[in-house]
């Protein structure tokens, strides 16, 4: 493609207006249209592929976002401007409370818990010998299906169950971790950070390795203990890392709805719905195409909105994607 | 810029602009017409029929009557297609919008008003809606019915009524299953047992939020036994805050409140292992725990759901599907007839005795361990010799009041189970419950889509 628009650059050098000919002018731009042409038809693929996969879905979810529409036929979309938008946030919804506010405490949880771990555990296994069987072991989770560990993660957290077991055995009373509706969120957001704490470990262990030895060697000369070290020349060092692990686990945690289903199914009452889930069920069970895609909307300027405030954090102190 | 130009310049425009409706146009109708056969003269047309009969023996029960169909009919041949339950509201959904609607439909009766509302049903002839409405129980064909419109044959029903554990009970000094709610609370409260740690042994009366099922089927019939209903007679509002509602909630509040109930425990698996001594559920379960439970089914019994007080009419509720015709199929005549072939016409019937008869459908409902809505037919299908347990889920046929079906009828029962859940956890009192049913139902079945 490079090589196909390479004598545009040196054609514009002696431009046929230059020498104001138009004769020769002509001439030029014929061939140039022929390259633009042939560009285009290599491009055609790809841009054909996100009109399809991704400016039609698009324009047709804001479509949806402003209509009623039952999901059968397409002849019975009924615009309604935004009222859907407007039904989000009416009395007496539970889009806002709890349903959003559910989100926002997953999404948050996790990457607090998973950041935390992984922070820890990538230190851990940096100073360790066998890196990669560590690294392999703690990356697990993520070739396990959401499904699999979800159902595992429920069994154990049954009142007969595993985790009860231990605290039985400890002499403690049961805990109703997903029946409750105080510990059912946290319990989900528990697991959903034990399985993407994988993918963040993979990614701080690479960022370690990238931090210059003799920083620390400098360290050590100067008398510095292991917790200075850590807060004063690994933290700072590693926030690249950071940004991208925060940014992609935030993301992931907004829009995650598949362990929500299987281990709670957004139960007890609300306490575990959250947006995604909610999309779900008004577009495919209650056929409310309208107001799923409202909410889909809604969901994309949270995203946006917290990616931007993530991203302008970390370039306050400094750090650019 | 001349007209060559300014040609070319609107094809360009005119080209990005009419990409993206051109490529949904020709997706569109080049799947627009449901399969039917070649369309050469004299070729036979094919019915597309689409159901969640999609495994084991609930696909091959099906398979048998349309095998037959087909060996005796040239003319009309039936193909069907099938998908999990979970996916069969996305399948008509998306296969609709495409163009690609079967011609005969098989709905779960709650979505009737979401499919006649979206276009999707096409309301019987006379003469079928008027067999249909000699033919069955009237739970039946008040499920296949919208607004007053029968939208098709009723096929499997369900009636709730009460599962025991007759061990348990005995053990407690329980010597018959209740028949009010005073002694269904006494037994449950003499059954529940708990460790020292405050895991449940024993649930005295199972109530589970494992799925719509258990959480709101359970509730709904102990509303309709209590001579409540969940929607108003019009399908505008819901009708759950009336005394009979009020009772209902109490008694499960009560229940899990005083530890005869524990909501966290998947009552199908417990009630199996003897761990709940009684629960309300729906006729279909008898053949999981006769196929799970072996030898300790003889433990199991099945009593009419009791009433709230000594000779009050009975009511339970009744859940259903049934066959429709698509308004998108282009043989609907072909496709009503072989409807009336399947539910209405009587052949002999294997299991009962020699001479009997009853319709195809009756047949393949009982034989996956299923009722239909015809009394007569389960009377000679279940006669001596047959499960006594099934008999209180026949007797209900006749006293049964079928879910409502209004347009948001999945949206209300899901709202109820949020509200049920949320009160059973204690995040709610029966009070604010009750309140908020009102307003996020009422808001939901009222509105005009």
């Amino acid at each position: 493609m490079v090589n196909a628009l390479a004598p545009e650059t040196t054609e514009r050098v002696h431009s046929p207006r230059a020498t104001g000919s138009t004769v020769d002018g002509r001439r030029r731009t014929r061939p140039r249209r022929r390259q633009a042409v042939v560009a285009y038809l290599f491009l055609a693929p790809t841009l054909l592929f996100f009109a399809v996969f991704l400016v039609l879905p698009l324009g047709f979810a804001l479509l949806l976002s402003m209509s009623r529409w039952a999901g059968f036929d397409l002849g019975e979309i009924d615009p309604v401007g935004l009222d859907n938008f407007t039904d989000l946030f009416v009395d007496g919804s539970t889009f806002l409370t709890p349903i959003l506010t559910n989100t926002l405490l997953f999404a948050l949880g996790t990457v607090a818990l998973a950041l935390t771990g992984s922070v820890l555990v990538a230190n851990c296994i940096d100073k360790l010998r066998f890196q990669g069987l560590w690294r392999t072991l703690y990356f697990l989770p993520i070739v396990t299906t959401v499904v699999a560990i979800g159902n595992v993660w429920k069994y154990m957290y049954e009142p007969g169950g595993l985790v009860n077991g231990v605290l039985n055995a400890l002499g403690l009373g049961s805990v109703a971790f997903l029946q409750d509706p105080d510990t059912a969120l946290p319990s989900v957001v528990v697991v959903q950070a034990w399985a993407s704490v994988g993918t963040a470990i993979l990614i701080l262990t690479a960022g370690l390795k990238s931090i210059p030895e003799s920083y620390y060697e400098a360290a050590a000369l100067d008398g510095a203990g292991p917790i200075t070290v850590f807060w004063k020349i690994t933290l700072p060092l590693l926030r690249p890392s950071l940004l991208f692990v925060c940014i992609t686990q935030f993301l992931t945690g907004l829009q995650s709805f598949a362990l929500i289903i299987v281990m709670t199914k957004g139960g007890p009452g609300d306490a575990t719905n959250v947006a995604a889930l909610e999309m779900y069920r008004q577009a495919f069970s209650y056929g409310d195409w309208g107001t799923a895609s409202a909410a889909a909307f809604v969901l994309f300027v949270v995203v946006l909105v917290v990616t931007l405030v993530q991203l302008w954090i970390f370039r306050r102190k400094g750090e650019d994607t | 810029m001349t007209p060559s130009h300014r040609t070319g310049a609107l094809s360009r425009r005119h080209f990005a602009l009419t990409l993206p409706s051109a490529l949904l146009t020709s997706g569109a109708s080049g799947c627009a017409a449901p399969y039917q056969g070649t369309g050469r003269p004299g070729d036979p047309i094919v019915l597309t029929l689409l159901s969640h009969y999609a495994s084991g023996t609930l696909k091959e029960a099906l398979q048998r009557p349309v095998d037959e169909w087909n060996a005796t009919h040239d003319r009309v041949r039936v193909r069907t297609k099938a998908v999990e339950f979970t996916d069969l509201l996305t399948t008509f959904m998306v296969r609709q919008a495409a163009g690609q609607g079967a011609d005969i439909l098989h709905p779960y009766c709650l979505w009737n008003g979401q499919l006649v509302q979206a276009g999707v049903l096409r309301p019987a002839p006379s003469e079928h809606a008027e067999e249909i409405r000699r033919g069955y129980g009237g739970a039946a064909v008040g499920a296949s019915s919208v607004g007053g419109t029968i939208y098709g044959y009723p096929t499997e029903v369900q009636t709730y009524a009460l599962y025991y554990n007759k061990r348990l009970l005995r053990e407690a000094g329980v010597e018959r299953p209740p028949r009010t709610w005073h002694e269904l609370e006494e037994a449950a409260y003499r059954t529940a047992r708990r460790d020292r740690y405050g895991n449940t042994l024993v649930q005295g009366f199972g109530l589970s939020t494992y799925d719509d099922s258990t959480t709101v089927g359970q509730t709904l019939a102990l509303l309709n036994a209590a001579g409540g209903t969940f929607v108003s007679a019009d399908g505008r509002s819901t009708a759950i805050d009336s005394p009979a509602g009020r009772a209902v909630l109490d008694l499960e509040h009560r229940l899990v409140v005083k530890g005869a109930s524990a909501p966290g425990v998947n009552v199908y698996k417990a009630f199996q292992s003897g761990q709940v001594a009684m629960v309300v559920s729906a006729g279909w379960w008898t053949g999981s725990l006769k196929a799970e439970m072996g030898k300790d089914y003889r433990d199991v019994g099945v009593a009419p759901l009791p009433v709230p007080e000594a000779g009050d009419k009975r009511a339970t509720l009744s859940t259903g599907f049934m066959l429709g015709v698509n308004t998108a199929s282009e043989h609907p005549r072909e496709a009503w007839e072989f409807l009336r072939w399947l539910n209405t016409e009587k052949v002999s019937a294997k299991s009962a005795n020699r001479g009997a008869t009853t319709t195809r459908m009756s047949s393949l409902q009982v034989s996956v361990g299923s009722l239909t809505g015809r009394a007569e037919d389960m009377r000679t299908l279940l006669g001596e010799g047959s499960d006594p347990n099934l008999r209180p889920f026949l007797d209900a046929l006749a006293y049964a009041v079928p879910e409502p079906n209004v347009p948001g009828a999945q949206q209300a029962k899901s709202l109820l189970r949020k509200n049920i859940e949320a009160l059973w956890t204690g995040q709610q009192s029966v009070d604010e419950s009750l309140r908020t049913i009102r307003r996020q139902v009422d808001q939901e079945v009222s509105r005009s889509w």
